[in-house]
């Protein structure tokens, strides 16, 4: 029984589905005890508030935040925390105070494929554009193409991606006035009815446009420069040298040789990266009015819609968890010396 | 210890940081990078005497354009925009500061602890900070700004407390490759202690690290900062340039064509003090690794 | 003999923030087709960066071809400068013609992709006419040569295989387009003496089965023994000595070689006989005049300090570069 158990863990798949499980259980049970135990609580604030705004008696508002939070307030503690945690499980999140009645899972599901394609969209072409780059600028290093692409990718990945966006609204919205930003709000216009036709897909793309390349424009560089180095200590490998002495195809050195060992260690970054650009959806999709995820968390903390808060905020850790995963899987199914277990 | 042993002692450490330097001046990102940072941290220290918050409205000049009285133009209020980016420098690198320093402490700790004891206390303390690592850092300093009041303090210490994972495993794994060689062992046949060791063996061996990484997690609490002030969940202060940008965003002041002078004064400021970090780290590191060098 | 190979003059230098590293210094040699020629020295005499030259494989912007060239004489009768090759031409001359077996400790193989892939991306990019099956009938075969388990070794990714496994993989994949000359550099550098062993055995079988133009460089004189037809003894980046394994081992004509072989372990010799020789290996980019020997030649007079001596011709396929050969020696 227990050898089975350590043949389980021993498991490259199980071990990782395993950490996702532990990941979500804390975030979750550190949310309930922040929201229910802290002094000056979310509940007890909203409790007070309903009875001095709605005049309600405490025990009304009581009732109310119960209902709101989806926890009995009269059990003792453990007990609330089972029953939340089981909640949790069936996928009751509770419901929102601010759009009364709307189930906050209802909510996530309306707002997160939006971010998830963004961002998502945003991080693969980066990547892409990042990797391409880096490439080029190792097999030129030292030349001015290289020297000026550095310095370009230096600086960009040294600015906020906030301050982009707020470049651009400013900048291409307003001063110049080259893109409608100020229609493009929202993540498609309402008078189109979505579906699978070409005037929703262009405008969901049109609506994307600059939310993602402010994403674009943050992270390729950081891509780009990694590349650049991981190239160069690749191209010095000794097994390049026996690639070119084997007579192979300039093309299939520098792809299946250089280009396939120095993206690995990418991939890892991948995972940090996607986490960071998740993240980063709160004010980004703030400033385009992009809504997404980050915008309705955005909204709910400016709100102080609590049970909103606690559950996009668990969603987006499943999220980041979640992808940190399949990348992790993934890399194992490209590196085959990982396989092997750490 | 002796005063000779002391002065001794010093004048190697004098000596050390002044190669250091040398070094760093000698690469051209280094030096802009450091002469970026004693910019900001001359405008930190000596601005608010130099050229002290203007807080009085004078309705009749709103967003007039640069002029020697007023280098970077007014605000919304007819106050002087420089007067508030001088004022706002302390504000940012100070909690960027204390941010990086209790996340390196809290990595090179961890980190060193987890790649010295292996075993048991290796894995729980990886596994943490992988869980960590794990989670979306903006929105949960966002969300608990907006559960509970945070100070400047509070705050920069959250930031440090959120950011020590990804340092530590580089430490751990630097730990882990420098126990194998000579010297590491030599001591602890000696049996120096693992206190010893750690502080007079390993770290200054893993100073060039701990450096960069300092100038990384900046940046990174420079973003997060700026980004939590200017989505105005952390308490304000007039005077701060996530304030700035705030104001004009939420004001609407960014659709007057005549504001973008208070707009981008602010953005600059924020901008030129990351790639100023970030040069001064790249300086770090070619001071550091030699084979970076050409 | 015909040459299957002319080196005519090569110089070769590398670039260093020191100066000039005169890596290779006017070499001129000739390899005969069946041949098994050694090059021996120690390292850093040039035996390398001369290996890697006949492939026209020097990391470029770091080594330079200063002077001479390398004629590689085709089947057809028809010569090729290999240091003129470009592009296409080069690509395939690669591994074709002369394929190349690097040393036992370098990480020659792609470590992400299966040896099955590795092997058959050669046979495509030559434009082999061979169907999928025949070609893995052929890599099968060459890595039953080299004794290796085909089913097991081709499913297999480089982390998965011993060093000596490594090895006799990338000694098989040398032969997978049936090359005129094999160059195989240290190819038992850093295995055990075990491995060691069974490289020489596998590269013998190869010897007797394929009857293969090969050149084998390496530092340690005594392999010569086991598989060499000819012997050329490198010294800063030049030839000393040239002759068959029967006159360089019992007859040296150079103090250098002689000094070699008194540091090659005999199993007759007596323990405590060994010597070393004294003094160390030149700096490469401040060579002393004259000789290149002469700081370490206790036999040295004022004319190997002030003039370079050339190969001199002792007897038939015997030369040497000293000139006190014959005092020291005597004549045949």
């Amino acid at each position: 029984m227990s050898e089975t158990l350590i043949r389980l863990y021993r498991n490259f798949f199980f071990r990782k589905i395993l950490r996702v499980a532990v990941t979500v259980f804390i975030v979750s049970t550190l949310t309930f005890f922040i929201v229910r135990l802290m002094p000056g609580n979310p509940i007890d604030i909203y409790i007070s508030s309903l009875m001095s705004t709605q005049g309600m008696s405490y025990q009304e508002a009581r009732q109310m935040a119960l209902a709101m939070f989806s926890i009995d307030l009269d059990a003792p503690l453990h007990l609330q925390y089972i029953q939340y945690l089981s909640n949790l499980i069936r996928g009751d999140l509770g419901v929102s105070i601010t759009s009364t009645g709307t189930p906050v899972a209802k909510m996530i599901a309306e707002f997160l494929p939006w971010t998830l394609f963004s961002v998502s969209l945003s991080l693969f072409a980066s990547f892409g554009i990042g990797v391409a780059l880096g490439m080029v600028m190792a097999y030129r290093r030292g030349g001015i193409f290289d020297t000026i692409l550095t310095g370009i990718c230096t600086i960009m990945s040294a600015i906020p991606n906030y301050i982009v966006g707020i470049l651009v609204i400013v900048f291409i919205g307003i001063q110049w006035n080259l893109y409608p930003l100020e229609t493009m709000r929202g993540t498609y216009t309402s008078t189109i009815t979505p579906g699978f036709t070409i005037e929703f897909i262009v405008d969901v793309f049109k609506h994307v446009l600059w939310p993602f390349i402010t994403y674009v424009v943050c992270t390729f560089g950081g891509w780009a420069l990694s590349m650049r180095a991981n190239t160069i200590s690749t191209l010095g490998e000794d097994y390049i040298t026996v690639a070119k002495a084997k007579g192979l195809k300039e093309s299939r050195i520098t792809f299946s040789y250089v280009g396939r060992n120095a993206i690995l260690p990418l991939f890892t970054s991948l995972t940090i990266s996607f986490g960071f650009i998740f993240g980063g959806s709160l004010l980004i999709e703030n400033i385009f009015v992009y809504k997404g995820i980050g915008w309705l968390l955005w909204s709910a903390i400016n709100e102080r819609d609590y049970p909103t808060m606690q559950g996009v905020f668990l969603i987006m850790t499943t999220a980041v968890v979640l992808s940190v995963t399949i990348a992790d899987v993934l890399y194992g199914l490209i590196d085959p010396r990982v396989r092997r277990g750490e | 210890m002796t005063k000779e042993k002391y002065l001794v002692k010093w004048r190697g450490t004098a000596s050390k940081t002044i190669g250091l330097l040398k070094t760093i001046y000698a690469s051209k990102h280094g030096t802009v990078g450091f002469l970026i940072l004693l910019i900001y941290l001359f405008m930190a220290f000596f601005g608010s005497s130099i050229r002290p918050l203007d807080t009085t409205p004078k309705p009749g000049q709103m967003y007039l354009p640069p002029s020697i009285k007023y280098p970077l133009g007014t605000d919304n209020q007819g106050r002087d925009t420089l007067s508030f980016i001088v004022n706002g420098t302390f504000d940012v690198l100070y909690i960027s500061l204390v941010a990086s320093m209790v996340s390196v402490i809290l990595a090179v700790l961890v980190g060193s602890v987890s790649g010295f004891k292996g075993g048991t206390v290796d894995s729980i303390l990886m596994y943490i900070s992988d869980i960590i690592l794990n989670i979306p850092q903006f929105p949960l300093m966002a969300v608990l700004s907006g559960l509970m009041r945070l100070t400047d303090v509070s705050l920069a210490m959250l930031m440090g407390v959120l950011s020590w994972p990804s340092l530590a495993k580089a430490i751990r794994s630097q730990v882990l490759s420098l126990k194998e060689r000579d010297f590491i062992e030599a001591a602890r046949l000696l049996d120096l202690g693992t206190r010893h060791i750690v502080f007079t063996e390993l770290m200054p061996n893993l100073m060039p690290y701990i450096a960069v990484s300092f100038a990384l997690a900046m940046t990174y609490s420079i973003y997060n900062y700026v980004g939590l002030v200017f989505l105005g969940f952390v308490p304000f202060r007039a005077y701060n340039w996530g304030v700035m940008i705030n104001h004009a965003w939420v004001l609407g002041a960014i659709y007057n064509r005549d504001s973008i002078l208070w707009i981008l004064s602010p953005i600059i400021a924020i901008v030129g003090l990351e790639v100023g970090v970030i040069m001064f780290s790249r300086g770090l590191e070619l001071a550091f690794n030699p084979r970076l060098r050409k | 003999m015909r040459p299957i190979l002319s080196i005519k003059g090569l110089s070769v230098e590398y670039l260093s923030p020191r100066g000039r590293v005169k890596a290779v210094r006017n070499v001129n040699l000739e390899v005969y087709k069946g041949e098994i020629l050694f090059l021996v020295g120690e390292s850093g005499a040039g035996k390398s960066t001369l290996g890697l030259t006949l492939l026209k494989l020097l990391p470029e912007g770091i080594a330079k071809v200063v002077g001479g060239e390398v004629i590689y004489h085709r089947d057809d009768g028809g010569n090729l400068n290999i240091l003129k090759l470009r592009k296409g031409r080069l690509r395939r001359f690669r591994w074709k013609e002369v394929a190349m077996v690097f040393q036992g400790a370098m990480n020659s193989l792609n470590p992400i992709m299966k040896i099955k892939d590795q092997m058959y991306d050669v046979i495509k990019d030559h434009g082999v006419r061979l169907s999928k099956r025949e070609a893995y009938k052929k890599i099968e075969e060459l890595l039953a040569m080299v004794r290796l388990d085909a089913k097991r070794v081709l499913k297999s990714y480089p982390h998965q295989l011993s060093g000596g496994m490594k090895q006799r993989v990338m000694i098989a994949m040398s032969l997978l387009l049936d090359p005129k000359l094999l160059i195989l550099d240290e190819p038992t550098t850093a295995l055990d003496v075990l491995t060691q062993k069974n490289i020489m055995n596998v590269l013998k079988d190869i010897r007797d089965k394929l009857h293969l133009t090969m050149i084998f460089i390496t530092h340690d004189l005594s392999l010569a023994a086991e598989l060499a037809d000819r012997i050329a003894i490198m010294y800063a980046g030049s030839i000393v000595e040239v002759g068959s394994v029967e006159q360089i081992f019992y007859r040296p004509k150079h103090p250098y070689t002689h000094g070699l072989l008194k540091s090659v372990p005999k199993l007759t010799s007596e323990i405590g006989k060994l010597e070393s020789i004294p003094g160390f290996p030149p700096d490469m980019i401040n060579l002393p005049p004259g000789c290149k020997f002469h700081p370490r030649c206790v036999f040295r007079r004022d004319i190997c300090m002030e003039k370079e001596p050339f190969l001199q011709k002792v007897e038939e396929n015997h030369y040497t570069a000293c000139w006190r050969w014959r005092d020291i020696f005597g004549e045949e």
